[in-house]
C-alpha cells in the first residue's frame, strides 16, 4: 500500500489541466461492424453501407460512442506515459460520459487529445484513493471539426 | 430501424428497457472492437486466478450498451446530447444485464426539445452495477 499523502503534490498539481496523451484514431468501416455487433445492433445501417446511404447517411455511421481505435504502438507496451508521479499501484476505471457532437463515419481519422480535468484524493473503503477525471476531444482531421467529447474518472489506490 | 418517437408523446417517469445476454463470445467480440484485452473479461483461469467468481463484463460495454437503448429509443431524428455512467459494481458474466432508462425530466431549452433521464445496468438479482443519468433531444410533432 502507498503511504498516505496529506496533500496532492507539486507535480500533481501541475498536472491539472496538463495533455497527457495526443494519440490518432482510425475510423473503419470494419471497427464499426464489431462495435456494432459487440453491443447488440440489428439495425443494418450499421453494417451496410448502401442501406445507410439510402437512408441519408454520407457513409457507413459511427454508433454513438465509437470513435474509433488508436493506432496500436508495439514500443508503448500497451500503457499510456504518466506525466506525474503516482504512487498508488492499482487501477480502476470509475466512469465515462460521452458527449456526441457531430456523424462520425467510416473512414474518419481523429485526433484525440487528453487533458487532465482535476485530480482529487479522497478516502474510502480501498482506503485513500486518487481520483483523475479526464477530458479527450476528438477532432476529424479531414475537416478539423470536433466530433465528440467524453470524460473519464479513474481511481487509483 | 426504430420506430420515432416524439418530444410530445413522452412523459416523466416512462421507463424502456432491454435485456442483453453476455456471454463469453459477447465479451471476445467487445474486447476486438474496443481493443480492451485484459484476461479478466474472457479467461477462466486468468479470472479465478484474481479471486473473481467468473470473467467479468467491461465496464465501457455496459456505457456503450446505454448508448445503444438511447440510439435505438430516440429514432433518426432524435439525438443523443450527452450520456454517461458511473462503474460501481462488477458484473460477473453469462447472465443476462437488463439495460434501462427512465425520463426524470421533460422541457424545453434553446430550442430544443429536451428529456433527462437516469439510466443504468442491472443484474437479474436487481442489483444496480452502472448508474448514470443523459440527456437526449427528441422532434416535435
Amino acid at each position: 500500500m502507498a503511504e498516505e499523502l496529506d496533500d496532492l503534490t507539486d507535480e500533481m498539481k501541475a498536472a491539472v489541466g496538463a495533455e497527457t496523451s495526443r494519440a490518432i484514431y482510425e475510423v473503419t468501416t470494419q471497427g464499426i461492424r464489431t462495435f456494432a455487433r459487440s453491443v447488440g445492433y440489428t439495425d443494418t445501417k450499421y453494417y451496410d453501407e448502401q442501406t445507410a446511404r439510402n437512408a441519408g447517411y454520407d457513409g457507413l455511421p459511427s454508433p454513438p460512442g465509437f470513435l474509433g481505435m488508436p493506432i496500436f504502438d508495439p514500443n508503448s507496451g500497451g500503457r499510456r506515459s504518466e506525466i506525474f508521479t503516482n504512487p498508488f499501484t492499482r487501477r480502476l476505471n470509475g466512469g465515462t460520459e460521452v458527449e456526441p457532437i457531430e456523424q462520425v463515419y467510416g473512414g474518419d481519422v481523429l485526433e484525440a487529445v487528453t487533458r487532465i480535468t482535476s485530480l482529487e484524493l479522497a478516502n474510502g473503503r480501498l482506503g485513500q484513493m486518487l481520483i483523475q477525471s479526464n477530458e479527450t476531444i476528438y477532432t476529424r482531421k479531414s475537416d478539423n471539426t470536433v466530433v465528440a467529447k467524453t470524460r473519464g474518472t479513474g481511481i487509483s489506490y | 430501424m426504430s420506430e420515432q418517437i416524439y418530444w410530445d408523446d413522452v412523459t416523466e417517469g416512462q421507463e424502456f428497457s432491454l435485456i442483453e445476454p453476455m456471454d463469453s463470445q459477447r465479451l471476445v467480440i467487445w474486447a476486438a472492437a474496443s481493443g480492451d484485452f485484459y484476461q479478466i473479461h474472457y479467461d477462466d483461469n486468468y479470472a479465478k486466478d484474481n479471486k473473481l467468481p467468473d470473467i467479468i463484463v467491461h465496464g465501457a460495454l455496459k456505457g456503450m450498451l446505454v448508448g445503444r437503448l438511447l440510439d435505438e429509443w430516440k429514432g433518426e431524428d432524435g439525438s443523443i446530447k450527452n450520456w454517461g455512467v458511473s462503474y460501481r459494481g462488477m458484473d460477473p458474466a453469462r447472465q443476462d444485464l437488463t439495460v434501462w432508462a427512465k425520463i426524470t425530466k421533460k422541457y424545453q431549452e434553446d430550442g430544443e426539445n429536451l428529456v433527462d433521464l437516469d439510466v443504468g445496468v442491472a443484474q437479474p438479482d436487481g442489483t444496480q452495477t452502472t448508474p448514470g443519468t443523459a440527456t437526449v433531444a427528441l422532434p416535435q410533432r
